[in-house]
């Protein structure tokens, strides 16, 4: 009994130790959160008034004007578009090597492609 | 346990005992039971303490975070709206406002005196009347600058002091005010689709106090905010060019009614809201009633192709003045001879839709127009709507006049939808500022016309701006069809020959629609570059051509030379199919 008693004290002081500890710990990871969560705030915050800033500034009326004022560009027209297959295809590679006269007599490799096409435009 | 305890027990005692436990009890067997019975009920206690503070453990995770939320936010938040691709139409962002507590003030004349030399634009009578008020709270200015903040921050006035409040910004300022309308101080949505997201649920959420999160799902318009930048700088320039009283526009996605630009110049900037009264700077598009002109013609003729009571190879007489009790058709150009369906369309001749509409009949016509949408109240998700002005008793001279859009008011949004419809396949498709799939417009829409009149409408129109009045209209590379409308604007009661509506409807491309854009200008005037003509091929139409080749880029559509024109791309195509 008196085995017990002892044992059931020495508990006690253990547990209310590590109760205490843990009490602490866990005072200071609330306030470690709060203030997360404030700084998290802040930081949003900071966000949304720079998303707002920026898209202010990048509104297309601010763009078009400082564009008039600075570029020499021009709208583009619809003939200015092509599509990908109107794409000239490679010209043939530029023979290298020690016989450039040899390379060129010997057989072209067979192109498809619309270089002509490219001059005529 | 104690030597005491062993020593015999004098008489007094074995009385006491025998009359508190009986005469032959153990006292030491007694014991030990109730120190068992002791220990199971004390550990029973700290049990139930350990698990309520397991569930406390578990549960009050939010106490960090309810500290933050009473300084927090008065003005409630809102969702942020962004266009098709993302781009920010409306935000909030976090500003300052100043507040007093009268009671806890010490000095009003020098606290008034301080705050009214940093905020000059604070009336010093209604300041001072507010600060020597019994109230504990009153507000002193809604949303300062941080510099502001600080300057009154380091007066150090008692009673005076700062709540954040989130303030609502438009960052394109009056690019998209019609669409997404306004707010008051309060944050709480007043016109378009501000108004619209209250409805929504928001309202009932700022009520209960819930609606200061921040992470409130973005709300995603159709609209596509470059579209309506260019939409707008053209129609801008077009009343300046014309001096018209207004401008307005809408490109309309036929396919799935998304509305993805409408202005409606002149507009107003809803970061100042007070411009808004203003009745000039009203949505014509949706909250005026206007008589369309002779775009109303596209949706007589599908009408008459709809109805077989007309081919497009049909003729119908327009060699005379069409005579009416003591009221005469005349048509703008006259040709005093029978014209077939597309030379009705392209010369846009009175006569010809009117005796058009007389061959299907006048409740035939009504019915029509009905089922079109066009005589009842156009609802979207804009709380502003006007229903539009039908003649009460609709006679055949009613059906003569509407036939080429004189005698019916609609809201020009309205006519836009009946005209998508006879272009995209016969779908009437309720016009949205959402985003809308194509397979969720279908589920929406209603079969009005044959897909077949649709295709024919397609040439008709795309044969206008060929060779008809709309070739002004005619935008290299996009294949444009449309239709011009010019209305005389009733003037105390009579058409006043000077005082026009121009309109233009434009299909791109004609051959296999994706948009319907309209113009309308209010009153244009005269010009020499127009050779003092004032009607809509001088002027809508050429607007709308400038418009086109600056949107159709943007709207991904692709440029297309060397097709044939309208008789082989889109009617042989019909005939060949049937």
């Amino acid at each position: 009994m008196r085995l017990l008693n002892v044992f059931v004290i020495g508990a006690l002081i253990l547990a209310a130790a590590v109760v205490y500890k843990i009490k602490f710990d866990s005072t200071l990871q609330a306030e470690r959160v709060a203030k997360l969560a404030g700084e998290l705030r802040r930081e949003r915050d900071a966000i949304a008034a720079l998303r707002a800033e920026w898209a202010k500034l990048d509104t297309s009326g601010r763009i078009q004007g400082l564009a008039e004022r600075h570029l020499a560009l021009k709208p583009m027209l619809p003939t200015q578009f092509d599509s990908l297959d109107h794409l000239p295809e490679r010209p043939p590679a530029v023979a290298t090597g020690n016989d450039p006269i040899g390379a060129m007599l010997a057989p072209a490799p067979e192109t498809t492609g619309s270089v002509p096409a490219l001059v005529n435009r | 346990m104690s030597p005491a305890s062993k020593s015999p027990e004098t008489r007094w005692q074995r009385f006491i005992r025998s009359f508190l436990y009986g005469l032959d009890v153990d006292r030491n067997v007694k014991a030990k039971a109730r120190l068992g019975l002791a220990i199971v009920a004390f550990a029973a206690i700290y049990g139930v303490i350990a698990l309520r503070l397991v569930m406390f453990a578990q549960q009050s995770n939010g106490h960090g975070l309810r500290r933050s939320v009473g300084q927090d936010a008065v003005a409630t938040a809102r969702p942020d709206i962004l266009d098709r691709n993302g781009l920010i139409l409306a935000t909030d962002i976090k500003a300052p406002s100043l507040f007093a507590e009268p009671r806890k003030l010490i000095d009003v004349d020098e606290a008034e005196e301080l705050l009214t030399a940093v905020l000059p634009d604070l009336d010093a009578k209604e300041t001072r009347e507010r600060l020597s008020s019994k109230r504990g709270f009153v507000w002193l200015k809604r949303e300062i600058t941080p510099k502001q903040q600080s300057e009154i921050h380091r007066l150090g006035i008692p009673g005076v002091g700062f709540l954040t409040e989130n303030k609502r910004v438009y960052p394109n300022g009056p690019v998209v005010s019609h669409e997404i309308g306004h707010v008051n101080i309060d944050n709480q949505g007043i016109a378009g689709i501000e108004k619209w997201l209250d409805g929504q649920g928001l309202a009932a959420l700022h009520m209960a106090g819930l609606a200061t999160d921040r992470l409130q799902k973005p709300v995603e318009l159709a609209l596509d905010l470059r579209v309506q930048f260019a939409l707008r700088d053209e129609l801008f320039a077009a009343r300046e060019q014309f001096k018209a009283k207004a401008a307005s526009g809408v490109v309309l996605n036929v396919n799935t009614g998304e509305i993805v630009a409408m202005v409606s110049e002149p507009d107003y900037d809803p970061n100042n809201p007070r411009e808004a009264n203003d009745p000039t700077r009203i949505n014509r598009l949706t909250t005026g009633v206007y008589e369309m002109g002779s775009t109303f013609k596209a949706l007589t003729v599908a009408m008459a192709l709809d109805s077989g009571k007309a081919m497009l190879a049909s003729m119908f007489d327009a060699s005379h003045p069409l005579h009416y009790g003591r009221f005469a058709i005349h048509d703008y150009e006259p040709m005093h001879r029978a014209l077939s369906v597309p030379e009705i369309f392209t010369y846009s001749s009175n006569i010809g839709a009117a005796r058009m509409a007389l061959a299907v009949g006048v409740p035939a016509h009504h019915a029509f127009l009905k089922k079109m949408g066009q005589l009842d109240r156009l609802r979207t998700e804009l709380p502003e709507s006007a229903e539009p002005i039908v003649p009460k008793r609709w006679g055949e001279l009613n059906t003569v006049t509407i036939a080429f859009g004189h005698g019916l008011s609609v809201a020009p949004l309205q006519a836009v939808m009946g005209v998508a419809a006879t272009v995209n396949g016969g779908l009437l498709i309720p016009p949205t500022f959402l985003k809308r799939s194509e397979s969720e417009a279908k589920a929406l829409a209603k079969q009005v016309l044959k897909p077949e009149t649709s295709r024919e409408m397609r040439y008709l129109m795309r044969l206008n701006a060929e060779k008809g009045t709309a070739t002004k209209a005619n935008v290299g590379g996009y294949y444009i069809g449309g239709k011009t409308g010019t209305a005389e604007k009733v003037i105390n009661g009579r058409y006043s020959k000077h005082k026009l509506l121009t309109d233009f409807m434009a299909v791109l491309p004609a051959d296999k629609p994706k948009y319907l854009m309209m113009i309308m200008l209010d009153e244009p005037q005269p010009t020499p570059e127009t050779h003092g003509f004032a009607t809509a091929g001088w002027n809508a139409a050429p607007t709308a051509a400038k418009v086109i080749s600056r949107i159709a880029p943007l709207l991904d559509l692709e440029p297309r030379f060397d097709l044939p024109n309208a008789d082989q791309l889109i009617l042989a195509k019909a005939t060949t199919s049937q």
